[in-house]
C-alpha cells in the first residue's frame, strides 16, 4: 500500500489531501489572474503569468503524485521550460531596442 | 511509525508551500509597482514551489520519478531568477520608475 | 624620430581594464618625459550618438563623467610616481557626435582626423575597448588604424583580460563534459530503462555535444578545479536555502502585517566576483532571495532593487558575494571586506530628495542616516 492510499481522516486518503491542495493552488492562481489582466504595465502581466506558470508546474506535480501518474512530472518539466522561454522572449521584445539579454 | 511521520511531513510541507504561495499572491496583488511585485513573485518560485515539490517527492517515495522533482526544483531555481531579472530589466529600460515611500501613486 | 609628434591618443569606454590602461599610459608618458620629450595624452570618448538625439544629454553626461574619472586616475598615477602634475599634458574630448558611426572604418577615420589636428601619431588601446558595444570589432579597428600610419599599441594589462567570447573553439574536455552531462540528463528523464534508452541517449548527447561544444563553457573544465568548484557549490546550497527562508519570512511579514510597510529603494552595488558565470550566479542568488532583485547588471555594477531595510543591510553586508567568491575561487578569496566597508554601495532613491535619481550622491549620504532609522523601526 503506497502512501497516497493511506487513510488520513474520515475515509479521505493522502491522495485526496493532495488534490485539495492542488485545488487551493488553482484558487490562488485565479487570484493571480487579476494582476495578469489588470496590468497596469506589460511587465506586470508577464510577471503574473510567470508566477502562474510556476503554479501550474506545482499543480501538475501535485496531481501527478495524488493520482499516481508520475509522468505528469515530465509535462511539468516541459511546462517549466516553456514558462522560462516565454518570460525571456516577451521581456526581450517589449523593450524597444531588445537590450535585455 | 515512520509512515505516520512521513505523512505528517507531507502535510506540513504542503501547508508551508500553500502559505508561501498565498503570501506571494497577496503581495503581487497588493504591492504598488512591478519591482516590488517581482520580489514577492520569487517567494512562490522559491519556497512555495520548493516545499510543495518536497512534499511531492516524499509522496512518490524512492522511485525514478522522484529524481525528476529534484530536477524540476533545480530547474525552477535556476530559471526563475533569470526570468525575474529579465522582466525587471525590461521594466527598467522601458523607463518605469521604481516606487519609493513618499510617491503618491499606489 | 625626433620630429615624431609626442602626443598619445587613448580612446576610452567604460571597461574593467580601463584603470590599468590609464596606469600604463601614464607610465609611458613618464618614460617619455625622462627622454626629454614633453608628453601629451588625449583621452578620447567616441560618441555613438548624435548631439541632437533625444536623450543624448544623458549619454553626454555619462561620457563626461567617465573622462573626468580617467583624469582623476591619471592625476593619482602622477602623484604616486612623484611626478610634477603639470609636466604631462592631459586633454579629454568627446568626438564624433555630429553623425552616427557604424563600422571600425568610421571610427578609425574619426580618430585619424583627431590625431592629425592634435599632432599625434600614437594610439594606445585598452584591450577591453568596446566599439559600438562589441569587443569583437577591436581587431579590425586596430588594423584600420595601422593602415592609416598610426602607431598602435595595445595596453599590456595584468590579468587575462579578454572575456571569453561567446563562441570559442571547442576542446575535448568540454566535449566530454557536455556529452556526459546530457547523457546523464537523458537517462534521468528516461528512468534508466534499458538498452534502447542508452542508444538513443548516446545519439542525443552526441548531437548536443557537437552543436553546443563551442558555446557552453567559459573555461575548459579540469579534473582538479571543476570537481572542487562543484563541491563548494554543494556547500553553498544549504547557506543559500537558509538565506532564502529567512528573507522569505521577513518579506511574508511585511506583506501580511498591515502595519509593517515596505520601503523599496533602488541601490547600486559594485561587486568583485569576475564577469560571466560567477556574476550570473551572484545576480541570480540575489534575485532568488526575496527582498532583493537584480534589475540591471552593468559590468561589475549591479543595480539591485531592495524591498525592506533588512534585505538592504544583508545585501550591503556582502555575505552572498563572499560565498560566490568562495565557490569559484576558494577559501582565500572569501576573506574580503563587505561592500559597505569598501564603500561600494549607494542608495539611488531617497524620498527626502525632490527628484531621486538626479541626486545620487546626496541620496547615498542621506540613505546612510535613513537606514539607521529604518533598522530601529524594524526592531520594534
Amino acid at each position: 500500500m503506497s502512501v497516497v492510499d493511506t487513510t488520513l481522516i474520515a475515509g479521505y486518503t493522502v491522495g485526496d489531501g493532495l488534490v485539495l491542495a492542488a485545488a487551493l493552488f488553482v484558487t490562488l492562481a485565479v487570484a493571480m489572474l487579476y494582476r495578469a489582466i489588470m496590468g497596469p504595465t506589460n511587465q506586470d502581466r508577464v510577471l503574473a503569468v510567470n508566477v502562474l506558470g510556476t503554479n501550474t508546474v506545482v499543480i501538475l506535480a501535485l496531481l501527478g503524485a495524488a493520482l499516481g501518474e508520475p509522468w505528469f512530472l515530465d509535462i511539468a518539466l516541459v511546462y517549466a521550460l516553456l514558462n522560462f522561454l516565454m518570460s525571456i522572449a516577451i521581456s526581450k521584445f517589449t523593450v524597444e531596442r531588445g537590450g535585455v539579454i | 511509525m515512520i509512515a505516520t511521520a512521513r505523512i505528517g511531513l507531507i502535510a506540513v510541507f504542503v501547508t508551508l508551500g500553500l502559505f508561501f504561495t498565498f503570501v506571494s499572491t497577496a503581495g503581487v496583488i497588493r504591492l504598488p509597482d512591478v519591482f516590488s511585485r517581482a520580489h514577492t513573485a520569487s517567494q512562490a518560485d522559491t519556497l512555495g514551489a520548493g516545499f510543495t515539490l518536497a512534499a511531492v517527492a516524499l509522496t512518490l517515495g524512492w522511485q525514478s520519478a522522484t529524481v525528476k522533482t529534484v530536477l524540476l526544483l533545480v530547474f525552477i531555481f535556476v530559471t526563475n531568477p533569470t526570468a525575474a531579472h529579465a522582466i525587471a530589466r525590461a521594466a527598467y529600460e522601458e523607463g518605469i520608475e521604481p516606487w519609493t515611500t513618499g510617491d503618491d501613486r499606489r | 624620430m625626433t620630429d615624431t609628434p609626442a602626443g598619445v591618443i587613448v580612446p576610452v569606454t567604460r571597461s574593467v581594464t580601463l584603470r590599468q590602461t590609464v596606469g600604463y599610459v601614464i607610465q609611458r608618458a613618464l618614460d617619455q618625459l625622462a627622454d626629454g620629450e614633453p608628453p601629451q595624452i588625449h583621452f578620447v570618448f567616441i560618441a555613438s550618438w548624435r548631439a541632437d538625439d533625444p536623450g543624448s544629454t544623458a549619454d553626454r553626461k555619462q561620457a563626461d563623467e567617465l573622462l573626468e574619472q580617467v583624469t582623476t586616475w591619471s592625476q593619482f598615477e602622477l602623484e604616486a610616481a612623484n611626478a610634477d602634475p603639470d609636466s604631462v599634458t592631459i586633454e579629454t574630448a568627446v568626438i564624433g557626435d555630429d553623425d552616427y558611426r557604424f563600422s571600425p572604418t568610421d571610427y578609425a577615420d574619426l580618430l585619424t582626423e583627431y590625431a592629425e589636428t592634435h599632432n599625434s601619431s600614437h594610439v594606445v588601446i585598452d584591450p577591453e575597448y568596446s566599439l559600438v558595444g562589441h569587443t569583437t570589432l577591436l581587431e579590425p579597428f586596430e588594423f584600420e588604424l595601422q593602415q592609416r600610419d598610426l602607431n598602435v599599441t595595445e595596453a599590456p594589462v595584468d590579468r587575462s583580460t579578454r572575456r571569453g567570447r561567446l563562441v570559442d573553439p571547442g576542446s575535448p574536455a568540454r566535449f566530454l563534459t557536455l556529452f556526459g552531462g546530457s547523457f546523464l540528463f537523458y537517462q534521468v528523464l528516461g528512468g534508466f530503462s534499458g538498452l534502447f534508452d542508452i542508444v538513443t541517449g548516446v545519439a542525443t548527447a552526441l548531437i548536443v555535444a557537437i552543436a553546443l561544444d563551442d558555446v557552453s563553457f567559459y573555461r575548459d573544465p579540469t579534473l582538479t578545479g571543476s570537481p572542487k568548484r562543484l563541491l563548494r557549490a554543494v556547500l553553498y546550497v544549504p547557506y543559500l536555502l537558509y538565506e532564502i527562508i529567512v528573507s522569505n519570512l521577513v518579506v511574508a511579514r511585511v506583506i501580511l502585517d498591515p502595519r509593517a510597510d515596505i520601503d523599496p529603494r533602488l541601490t547600486k552595488i559594485r561587486v568583485f566576483v569576475g564577469s560571466g558565470f560567477p556574476l550570473a550566479t551572484l545576480a541570480n542568488s540575489i534575485t532568488l532571495t526575496p527582498g532583493t532583485l537584480t534589475v540591471k547588471a552593468d559590468d561589475q555594477e549591479l543595480y539591485v532593487h531592495s524591498l525592506v531595510p533588512f534585505a538592504r543591510d544583508g545585501l550591503f553586508d556582502g555575505a552572498l558575494e563572499r560565498w560566490v567568491r568562495f565557490v569559484f575561487y576558494g577559501r582565500e578569496a572569501a576573506r574580503f571586506p563587505s561592500p559597505l566597508d569598501r564603500g561600494d554601495t549607494e542608495v539611488l532613491q531617497d524620498p527626502a530628495a525632490a527628484d531621486p535619481p538626479e541626486s545620487a550622491s546626496a541620496a547615498a549620504a542621506d540613505g546612510g542616516v535613513d537606514r539607521g532609522v529604518d533598522t530601529q523601526e524594524g526592531d520594534r
